[in-house]
């Protein structure tokens, strides 16, 4: 029993243990704030590893999601803003635009056959190309009170936007873990060919994460714009996508498809929030905390492997 | 007869890029002039020098998405050397070494702990974006010698310096590729990896070959691309990492492994580069380069993929 | 008497998984004491039925996997390989049934792969061109060994692998069912170059299914039955009905249970289909609580048959009625909510997911039918996972334990099991006793003998002759992608029957 829980949540034990040691190490870092804080900073990433964990069970990757997410602020922006549509039809027309590019991603991946990161990394440089083009490299401020109030009015200690977060992981820890879709996920990514013939919609199972992963980049783009206050189709990028990966990967999700879990997904957020934090508090410069992250996934994967090879 | 309809399709590909270009010369002044093309490949340089490490490294079933950091850690290895008054082959030496390391590194990743390589070659990438950040603590690098600067901006017999580079790279890959048991073996592993070890071949060393030689390749490049500009940026490897496996793709280098020819990874990236240099002519903001080439690359693996595909369901007996 | 080169005793070999290691909790042996011996310049055949140990037993010769017991002595040398490397060393050649070329490399390249010729830095690709054309010239092979391998047939591609074989001083060559896609006049031309080898002084292990090919190329014969050899013949000696006996004798009434009768009704009908652009049209049909084998060669196009009836592969054209409809555009999971379910042939790639537990790997395919909101209840489902376990006695320590982590029999348990829980109305099972012990063989008899008895419409694809004998209820004969016999009448069901619409 203990085994297996360490096994199905290891992340949450290296979460508890890594808090312990930078409670001791930094003596800052023990505080209601900066937890309000490191909460606050994971909740919105939090959203994507959903989607990157389930994308990542089917043995894909998508390397397009950072992309998707500038594409979302600044569409989201030029809607609402530039083009003064209401606030619920710049909304939902964005995540339709995630959805769609989430579907040309699956559709790539699942019926034209290209390897998922090429597919993806091509789509992102497309992405990134028309979040450029509509914008004209410029970016979109002062959006109206009542959209940033989706995000930012206060109920009790948090903003709604922990609130949206939160209500995204319940449904999909019900989508992954609770209904045949997820059961469909998880056979899909660990044996696509016998899930196939055991009756799997394997081609739907495909496209269908990609379009969450799209509608769920949509999602995250306008929460940053409405963090920020500011529509930039430089918002995400290839370094929020890693990051994610990073999160999702040391959550446990594996890279060779079929395991993954919600709390993974959650708890590796979390944990890299607090060593992005102890970096912050350690007053060590931003650019160390790519490497830093790098350096971590690295060691993530090697002791996956190593532990995979004993068994 | 299917390696007549091979051969039309090669024909093809090449048919419709000389078309292009010819529309594309008449529409635009001074396309087709000497000097634009050998600025061209000049500027296709440092695209070119990475797609040679790239095709050997697709042959073998592999990618190297980490290009992108060793061309900018590499850079910045080799600039603060020279900048702290280390001569500059010595540098350049230092530079090189170091995007080798971070290349068998991968190899080692791949070969030993089985990691896909996309994975790990993502990861070193970004770690060396991180490095090359940390090392001048986030500032670009600039001012460096003369003989430096020559490399990327000089010319010899009216030729940029930079092409005779590329060449030079290409001759070394292609000879190693096609004319060495090295290069059987990297075909082979690519082919039928089964048969590879059977035959008693070692197929980490050809792996490891293969990821150092990627490495060193970017190195190579990250340099170049300091010299022709004077200064090291610590973003400078952007995204070259892309446009090397489009340029492997649009040469004819399979995804699926075990075909392809480095110096049709060449005549890729000097399709990319010609494009890029029309769009530019053309005065399109480089914003649409990005779309293009995006739209390239997921069309060129989408076509060939669908190809490979018609292929295996021909091969079918029922 | 000549000398004997290579001398196996008391081989013995337990069951073992993918990667060649023992499975733990079980002693099924594969091998039991085996003993095998080859003289110097002999065609030493090789016979069994599938699953009899042959392929085990070159294995071991090959030094592709290890044996448990006994001793090998090869050229007077006790030897124990760990690596297929030291018994090509040894001058051991292995020319397996999916060949081993580099498809994208050509002739010479494949033939001097590892150890080129050099010269101070690159390859002598002309002395390599020279030599290979000399090497297969020498065996009366003329082409150019510049080819690409992919562009060879695949008898060309098998000389190749002779020549490649032979070059590397082999003595003992082993051919694993060479002739299994070779047309008649290629096979007169191997076997013209088998004598060749024979007059070098060269030993071939011959392993053939082919009976009327034996009598012409081999000098001895030895066959194995379930894991044991049953004794070696002189091929002067060589009686067929003999063989087959030795091949077959076993209790047949023992293994087969056979209570069921099959009724009228017509479950499938599949009239004018064909599996391949250029193949025959097939035709058959069967009936409510039949059992309908077809046998045939590997490669004659069963599972496609059988897969494009379940609607996982495309198919050219006929008509396929099921349960008096005719049924267009069928997917698996179409077909599964009609009752018609496809146990496919490899249960490691194409059946089980194995790093999932035994629950799921059995609700997998009924999750739509049961759970109809998409909620899955755990207890629910559990329930029906574990009647099923019971009720087929699947041998496991928890119903949540990983389906990787059984042995094959109880692993094809669980993937039959699968579609136990969905009510099927018509099985297709691809090979259904591959691989597996004889306990659970009869095991998996007596389940199909019920799920006729019960009116289920069975479709069984075999290799093994005597399976489809004692199993049937009606045979076909499928070649070359159409079906080239039907028998009907118990009384023709007879191996040498069988065999005569096969080739």
């Amino acid at each position: 029993m203990g085994k297996k829980f360490i096994k199905d949540y290891g992340c949450v034990v290296i979460f508890f243990i890594i808090c312990v040691i930078a409670s001791i190490a930094i003596p800052r870092f023990l505080s209601f704030n900066n937890f309000m804080t490191i909460i606050k900073q994971a909740s919105i990433p939090i959203i994507v590893c959903v989607a990157m964990t389930m994308v990542l069970m089917t043995g894909g990757i998508d390397l397009s999601l950072g992309y998707m997410i500038g594409l979302a602020s600044i569409a989201c922006g030029i809607f609402i803003k530039s083009m003064g549509m209401p606030i619920a039809v710049g909304i939902l027309l964005t995540l339709l635009i995630g959805s769609a590019f989430g579907l040309l991603n699956g559709i790539c991946i699942q019926l034209l056959h290209v390897p998922a990161f090429i597919a993806t990394l091509g789509t992102g440089y497309i992405i990134y190309g028309i979040a450029q083009i509509i914008s004209n490299g410029e970016t979109v401020n002062h959006l109206p009170e009542a959209f940033l109030a989706l995000g930012k009015t206060k109920v009790g200690p948090f903003t709604t936007t922990i609130f949206v977060s939160a209500v995204v992981c319940l449904i999909f820890y019900y989508v992954l873990h609770k209904s045949t879709f997820g059961r469909n996920l998880m056979a899909f990514g660990m044996n696509e060919a016998a899930s196939h013939l055991s009756g799997v919609n394997t081609a739907f199972v495909n496209l269908a994460v990609y379009v969450i992963s799209g509608v769920l980049s949509g999602i995250v783009g306008i929460l940053l714009t409405i963090d920020v206050n500011c529509a930039q189709p430089t918002m995400g990028g290839g370094n929020y996508t890693f990051q994610v990966i990073t999160g999702t990967v040391i959550g446990g999700a594996n890279l060779y498809g079929g395991k993954g879990t919600i709390v993974g997904a959650i708890f590796g957020m979390l944990t890299l929030k607090v060593i992005a934090n102890c970096i912050n508090l350690a007053n060590a410069p931003y650019y160390f905390v790519d490497a830093i992250m790098g350096v971590i996934i690295l060691i993530a994967i090697i002791l996956e492997n190593v532990k995979n090879k004993k068994l | 007869m299917l390696q007549k309809i091979k051969a039309q399709q090669k024909m093809g590909m090449i048919l419709v890029c000389v078309i292009l270009f010819v529309i594309l010369g008449s529409r635009i002044p001074n396309y087709l002039t000497l000097s634009n093309i050998l600025n061209v490949i000049r500027q296709s340089a440092i695209v070119s020098l990475v797609a040679y490490g790239m095709a050997m490294v697709i042959i073998v079933k592999g990618i190297d998405l980490s290009s992108g950091g060793v061309i900018a850690s590499c850079a910045m290895i080799s600039g603060l050397m020279m900048k702290a008054g280390m001569p500059v082959p010595l540098s350049m030496a230092a530079g090189l070494l170091a995007g080798a390391v971070m290349g068998f590194f991968n190899g080692v990743m791949v070969e030993k702990l089985e990691v896909p390589a996309f994975i790990t070659t993502l990861v070193v990438g970004q770690v060396g974006n991180g490095l090359a950040l940390i090392l001048n603590s986030g500032n670009s690098l600039g001012g460096f010698p003369d003989s430096y600067v020559f490399l990327g901006n000089g010319a010899i017999l009216g030729i940029p310096v930079s092409d005779y580079i590329t060449f030079l790279f290409v001759i070394v890959a292609a000879l190693i590729m096609g004319r060495t048991r090295l290069g059987t073996y990297i075909y082979a592993l690519g082919g039928n990896a089964t048969v590879v070890k059977q035959q008693g071949i070692s197929s980490a060393k050809i792996n490891y070959f293969v990821f150092t030689f990627s490495g060193f390749c970017a190195a190579a490049a990250g340099i170049l691309l300091s010299a022709q500009m004077n200064t090291v940026h610590p973003q400078q490897g952007g995204n070259y990492q892309l446009d090397a496996v489009a340029a492997s793709v649009i040469g004819g280098v399979s995804m699926a492994g075990g075909e392809g020819k480095v110096y049709l990874a060449l005549a890729g990236a000097l399709v990319i580069g010609f494009l890029r240099n029309a769009l530019n002519l053309l005065g399109l903001h480089p914003y649409y380069q990005n779309l293009v080439v995006g739209v390239i690359i997921v069309v060129v693996v989408a076509v060939s993929m669908y190809s490979k595909n018609k292929q295996l369901e021909a091969d079918q007996v029922f | 008497m000549s000398k004997v080169i290579l001398k196996m005793q008391n081989i013995t070999k337990y069951i073992f998984d993918a990667y060649g290691k023992p499975i733990h909790g079980t002693d099924v042996k594969i091998l039991k004491d085996v003993n095998f011996d080859v003289h110097e310049a002999e065609v030493h055949i090789l016979v069994g039925e599938n699953g009899a140990g042959k392929s085990t037993l070159m294995k071991i010769l090959g030094g592709i996997i290890p044996y448990d017991e006994g001793s090998m002595e090869l050229f007077g040398q006790k030897v124990s390989f760990t690596n297929p490397r030291q018994s090509q060393e040894m001058g051991v050649g292995f020319i397996h049934q999916e060949l081993n070329l580099c498809q994208n490399l050509n002739v010479a390249e494949n033939l001097f792969l590892g150890r080129e010729l050099s010269g101070r830095v690159f390859s002598n690709k002309k002395e390599m061109y020279k030599r290979s054309r000399e090497m297969l010239m020498s065996l009366g092979f003329d082409i150019d060994p510049r080819t690409k391998v992919k562009n060879l047939s695949t008898a060309q591609q098998q000389i190749v692998e002779i020549v490649k074989v032979i070059s590397y001083d082999s003595k003992l060559v082993i051919m694993d069912e060479p002739t299994a896609s070779l047309t008649q006049a290629e096979i007169d031309h191997l076997f013209e170059i088998i004598r060749n080898m024979v007059k070098q002084g060269i030993s071939v292990i011959y392993i053939s299914h082919r009976f009327e090919e034996l009598k012409e190329i081999g000098d001895r014969l030895t066959v194995l039955r379930d894991g044991s050899c049953v004794g070696t013949i002189d091929m002067k000696d060589f009686d067929h009905d003999k063989v087959v006996n030795m091949m077959v004798g076993r209790t047949l009434t023992k293994m087969y249970t056979c209570t069921h009768t099959p009724k009228e009704n017509e479950i499938l009908r599949v009239e004018d289909l064909r599996i391949g652009q250029g193949t025959e049209p097939v035709n058959i049909h069967v009936n409510a609580g039949e059992i309908v084998g077809i046998g045939g060669l590997v490669g004659a196009g069963r599972t496609e048959l059988a897969k494009s009836i379940f609607g996982a592969r495309k198919y050219f054209g006929g008509r396929i009625t099921y349960l008096g409809e005719e049924i267009h555009g069928q997917t698996p999971r179409r077909m599964i909510e009609k009752g018609l379910m496809y146990l496919s042939e490899d249960r490691k790639i194409e059946g089980l997911v194995l790093p999932m537990d035994l629950v799921c790997n059995i609700s997998l395919a009924s999750l739509p039918r049961i759970f109809k909101n998409t909620y899955i209840k755990k207890d629910v489902e559990e329930k029906m996972a574990r009647e099923m376990i019971g009720e087929i006695d699947v041998v496991c320590n928890s119903s949540r334990q990983l389906a990787s982590t059984l042995s094959g029999g109880n692993q094809q348990k669980v993937a039959l099991a699968k579609w136990l829980v969905t009510n099927p109305k018509l099985l297709i099972l691809d090979e259904p006793t591959r691989g597996i012990d004889v306990n659970a063989k009869a095991e998996i008899y007596e389940i199909m003998d019920r799920l006729a008895g019960s009116g289920v419409g069975i479709l069984m694809i075999s290799s093994e002759l005597p399976e489809l004998i004692g199993m049937s209820d009606r045979i076909y004969i499928m070649k070359q992608g159409t079906i080239s016999g039907e028998l009907t009448d118990h009384k023709e069901f007879r191996q040498e029957t069988i065999l005569a619409y096969t080739i």
